[in-house]
Order: structure tokens, then sequence, then C-alpha cells
């Protein structure tokens, strides 16, 4: 079986994804341009929250693409919030200065926490990421003198760069739109380089990686340092949006849904993370009177995507086209 | 004086919350040592156990300790037909087994919340009074915990020293290509493994229904504690999970005596990021 990987993101010489290119390239800009447009501040807001969630989840996706699977990354998007709000607000830093500082926070507990647990198996690093998690939420209940305690932190001001605010939806779906392409861009340029490659290399056979000179344990701390760090910046970001934090605001439920996110788009593609957050972030609140019935649904898909298609929803093109190639 | 008497009282305190620890513990760490998988639904089987006991005994009417074993067996069928159903393509795939696991959680979770809404609801107590033990008091209906859990305990040990599925069951967590070499049928034993593990947590659930509230939600803080029992005690490994889930129960309650209880859940989860640094395979673990 030959992966599949690179049926998406890699470059490919096939010239039918080269026709489907041609279509989906006007037709994501099309969409993405779309809210810009929109009135109803509804679907605005829903586009500013799937970019958002491209951004959580492309972070997510750094981090399984060696191989691991973290079980706090809801965590690590809280860490940057509140890194920023509290440098934003307490230290009355500008927003840019703030959302870096709190990605850097995000980044240096992934360090720390990294350098430790990915030596061990990946099932110890679930465990670990998940009990992490509930840690920090742990911390941000009590230390009320700083993060506010239960009540979290109100009254965020909108973001700011160079005098400009992002106060209204339409400007700040600009923002959210642009670090989403960032992060896909980042992803993208991530798997035609050596260091990218060398992320799939430890996924693919972590022993073999090892024994043709990479270091798998620098590696993986990498990914995870990198992945953590988008998550922070991605919390930032979605501080200076609502204009709220709470400990509630990270908790495991915003790690799961990462994890279904990614797993649903695909784990090992490159537009996983696009194409899970453009699915899964409009659908729940859009059935929002049928929320109990959503989550069943959604644990059922996410079997079903486990056992029948196993590299996510991004893999359907290829496999779609695989019986006619083999025929 | 006085120290003395909260020390013993913070050790019995701490016993039955162990207790609780070490069932839910000894029922996750049998189904990582038969499957290698992670079981993040074991949470919502304790739920499912709770809502059982709780059910038989308000609506059924049932006697509390015939309604535990019979949540324990209509526990051990669903973990039975569950892993036939779901988990069966996932066996020894610990990354997808996992993320199974996990739509699992959300389907039982979000089942519990429609039928029985999110409010926690509160169960009869099932003994009254309490017990001196010199100065020390205990609670009646802790005491009875404590009691039903070593049973259940003591059941497990001779079911799986003594008996033969149990010993097939203990042969398959050691290697699994040996066991089946000798003749034992695998196929019959991820299933069983599987449903044994969740009944213990159904067990632990229904223990525990009286002296806490139900609701869907009541199973992720003792399955988090479970998480970090296995951690330190070794994954797969059932004296492990005794051991460490009964120090994890002290401790916690040792220090959420002395100390404020969050102080003692940073504390422990400082020591378990220790344990793993100094000795990664646990307490009574085998190095991979």
């Amino acid at each position: 079986m030959p992966a599949p990987s690179a049926s998406l993101g890699g470059a490919s010489t096939d010239r039918r994804p080269r026709r489907a290119a041609r279509i989906l390239w006007p037709l994501g800009l099309a969409v993405a341009a779309a809210p810009f447009f929109m009135a109803s501040p509804f679907y605005v807001h829903l586009a500013i929250l799937t970019c958002l969630n491209v951004v959580i989840v492309s972070g997510l996706s750094l981090i399984a693409r060696t191989g691991q699977l973290s079980f706090g990354h809801g965590a690590f998007v809280g860490l940057g919030a509140y890194g920023a709000v509290v440098t934003g607000m307490h230290l009355g830093w500008p927003f840019w200065l703030a959302a870096l500082t709190g990605a850097a926070i995000a980044c240096l507990c992934a360090l720390v926490l990294g350098w430790v647990i990915l030596r061990l198996r990946g099932v110890y690093f679930v465990l670990v990421t998940f009990a992490f998690a509930e840690l920090v939420r742990l911390v941000l209940l009590d230390w009320p003198g700083i993060t506010g305690g239960a009540n979290g932190i109100t009254g965020i001001p909108a973001a700011e760069l160079f005098g400009f605010a992002f106060d209204t939806r339409h400007r700040f779906y600009g923002l959210a739109l642009f670090c989403a392409i960032a992060a896909l861009a980042f992803g993208l340029r991530l798997s035609r380089v050596p260091a990218g490659h060398a992320f799939d290399a430890v996924e693919q056979n972590a022993a073999l990686a090892e024994a043709s000179g990479l270091n798998v344990h620098r590696i993986q701390v990498r990914a995870f340092v990198i992945g953590c760090g988008i998550a922070g910046f991605a919390g930032a970001l979605l501080a200076h949006y609502v204009g709220f934090v709470s400990p509630e605001s990270f908790n495991l439920s915003l790690s799961i849904s990462a994890i279904v996110m990614l797993v649903i788009g695909g784990r090992h593609s490159v537009w996983g993370p696009l194409i899970g957050a453009l699915i899964l972030t409009p659908l729940p609140e859009l059935f929002r009177a049928a929320v109990n019935t959503q989550h069943i649904f959604y644990g059922a898909a996410l079997i079903l995507i486990l056992r029948f298609l196993p590299d996510g929803l991004a893999s359907l093109p290829a496999r779609l086209r695989r019986p006619r190639e083999g025929g | 004086m006085d120290f003395l008497l909260l020390l013993g009282q913070a050790l019995v305190n701490g016993l039955v919350v162990g207790m609780l620890y070490l069932l839910m513990a000894v029922g996750f760490t049998l189904v990582f040592g038969v499957m290698r998988v992670v079981n993040f639904a074991h949470a919502e089987f304790y739920m499912l156990g709770a809502f059982g006991a709780f059910l038989l005994v308000t609506r059924l009417e049932v006697p509390f300790l015939a309604s535990v074993l019979i949540t324990f067996a209509l526990a051990v069928c669903l973990g039975w037909l569950v892993e036939w159903l779901v988990l069966k393509p996932f066996r020894h795939d610990e990354l997808n087994g996992m993320i199974a696991t996990i739509g699992l959680a959300m389907i039982l979770q979000n089942g519990a919340l429609m039928v029985f809404g999110p409010d926690p609801q509160s169960m009869p107590a099932v003994v009254r009074g309490v017990t001196f033990v010199g100065d020390l008091v205990i609670p009646n209906s802790r005491l009875y915990v404590v009691m039903f859990s070593l049973a259940v305990l003591a059941a497990l040990y001779v079911f799986l020293r003594h008996s033969r599925t149990g010993r097939s069951l203990r042969a398959v967590v050691e290697d699994l290509e040996i066991a089946s070499a000798y003749g034992i049928r695998a196929r019959l034993v991820y299933p069983l493994g599987f449903g044994i593990g969740v009944g213990l947590a159904a067990i632990a659930g229904a223990l525990m229904a009286p002296l806490f509230s139900v609701s869907p939600f009541i199973g992720t803080a003792p399955m988090l504690k479970a998480f970090i029992v296995v951690i330190v005690g070794g994954l797969g490994s059932i004296p492990g999970a005794a051991l460490a889930g009964l120090m994890l129960g002290i401790a916690e309650s040792l220090a959420g005596t002395f100390l404020s209880s969050s102080t003692a859940e940073i504390l422990i989860f400082a020591l378990v990021i220790a344990m793993l640094v100094v000795r990664p395979s646990g307490l009574l673990g085998r190095p991979d």
C-alpha cells in the first residue's frame, strides 16, 4: 500500500489533482472571501471560529505528525490566552507582543513537559497530557489574583495592530483568516522541507528514523513545542475576539474537539485541519437545539471514520480514485 | 493527641478514596493489559454503573447489594458487546483504539444525558450511623464501601489466579503470541477482558452512588485519578495499580487535610512527573 500522505499535500505529477486544484483554488478563495460580504453577524462569527479552529488543529496536527496525540491541546490554547490577556491587561503590553508572549508561555510549558514525557511510550504521553490539562485548569482556578479564578477575566479589549483595531467582526475575520492561511501555509511548507520529512519519518517508524541518524526525541519535542506555540497563539486571538476567558473555556472538551476535527479531517494530510475545522465548527452551532444528538453523531462518525477511512476525509479523493486506477 | 487523631482520620478517609481509585485503576489497567488500548470510555462505565445502582434501588427497589451485582453483570455484557461491535478492529492498535474509545465515551455520555438529564440526583444512603475505632469516626456507609471493594478484589484475585479463564486472561496480558500458541482463544479473551475491566468501573460507580450524587458527568474525575494511578503503578500491572491506588488516596487525603486541596493536586502531579523521570515503567511495571 502506498502512503496516502502525499496524495493531497505532496507535489504530485498526476494530472487529475492539477485539474481539481484549478477548481478548488478559486472555490476556496470565494469561500474565504464570502464572510467579508455577509451581513449576518452569526455567520461571520462562525467563519471566525472556523479560522481559529484551523489554527488550533494545525498545531495539533504538527504534533500528530511525529506520532504523538496530545490530550492537553486545549490547555495550551488556554495558557496562550491567559498569557496574552494577563500581560496585555496587567502590564499594558501591545496586542502583538502580548499574543507572542502567550504563545511563548505555551512553548515554554511544552518544552519542559515534552522534554520529560516524550522519552516515554505514546500511551504515557496521552495520559500525562490529559493530567497536565487538568493541572492547568486547577492552577488557573486557584490563582484568582492574576487569573480571576473561576470568574475568569472579562472586558478584554479588541486586538489592535499598529493603531488599527480589529473591533468589528469583519475586521477580526480578516485577522483570523490571515492566521489560518499562515498556519496552513506553514504546514504545507513543512511537508516539503527536510525538517518536515523528518517528522513523517518519526511517525512512520521511530526506530528506523533513529537508526538513520535522526534524533527522534529532539524532533518530537520540537514538534510538540511548535504545535503548542501555535495553539497558544490561537488562544491569544480567541481571547481578544471573545473578550472573556475562564478556566472552563479551555477544558477537556476543547482538547477532544480538536482531536475529533483532526481525525475526521485527516491526520496525515496538510489539509486535514482545514477540512475538519470547516466541517465540524459550524455543525454544533447550527444544531444548537439538538446538542446531545450532535455529540452522539460525532462519536459515531469518529468510530466509523477510524474504521473505514483512517486517514480522514482528506484521503477520500485518493481513496475514490484508487479503484479506477487499479482496474 | 489532636494531631494524631487528625492523621488517623485522614488515613481512614484516604483508604476509602483509595479503594475507589483502586477499583477504577485495576479495571483500566486490565483493559490496557489485554488490548493495549487506553480506554477513555472507562469513565462512562463508572457513570453507567452509578446510574444502574441508582435506578435499581430507587425505581425497582432491589436491595443495594443485589443491585451492585446486577449492575456488574450488565456492565460485563455491555462491555463484551461494545468490544465486539466497536473495538474489534482496533485491538493492539494503541492510537486508533484510543480515539475510538473517545467516540464511544461521547456516545455513552450524551446518551446518558438524553435519557437521565443533566441534573445530579442523590440516592438514599445504604447504611446509616458511624463506627468508632478508638477515637476515630468511620461512617458506616464508607466502611461498607471498603468491605465490598475488598470482597470484589479478593474475588478478582481468585478468578485471575485460580480459574482457567482468569489464567488465560493473564497469559494474554503477558504475551499474546505465546498464549495463542498454547491454545488460548484470544477472540474470547478480548471481549472478556474488556467486559471485566469496565465491569470493575461499573462496580466502583455503583458503590460510590450512595456516597456522592449521580449525574452523567461524574466519571471524569475518577478516570483522571485512574490515569495517575496507572502511571505511578505501571501501565498493565494489576498489583502496581492496587499499590498506587491506595497510595494516591492516602496521599491526597493527607495533603488535603494539611494543605489546601488544590495544592495537593498540584503536588501529586509534580510527583507523577518525578516518577516518570526516575522510573518510567512505574512502581511495579515492567520496563518496555
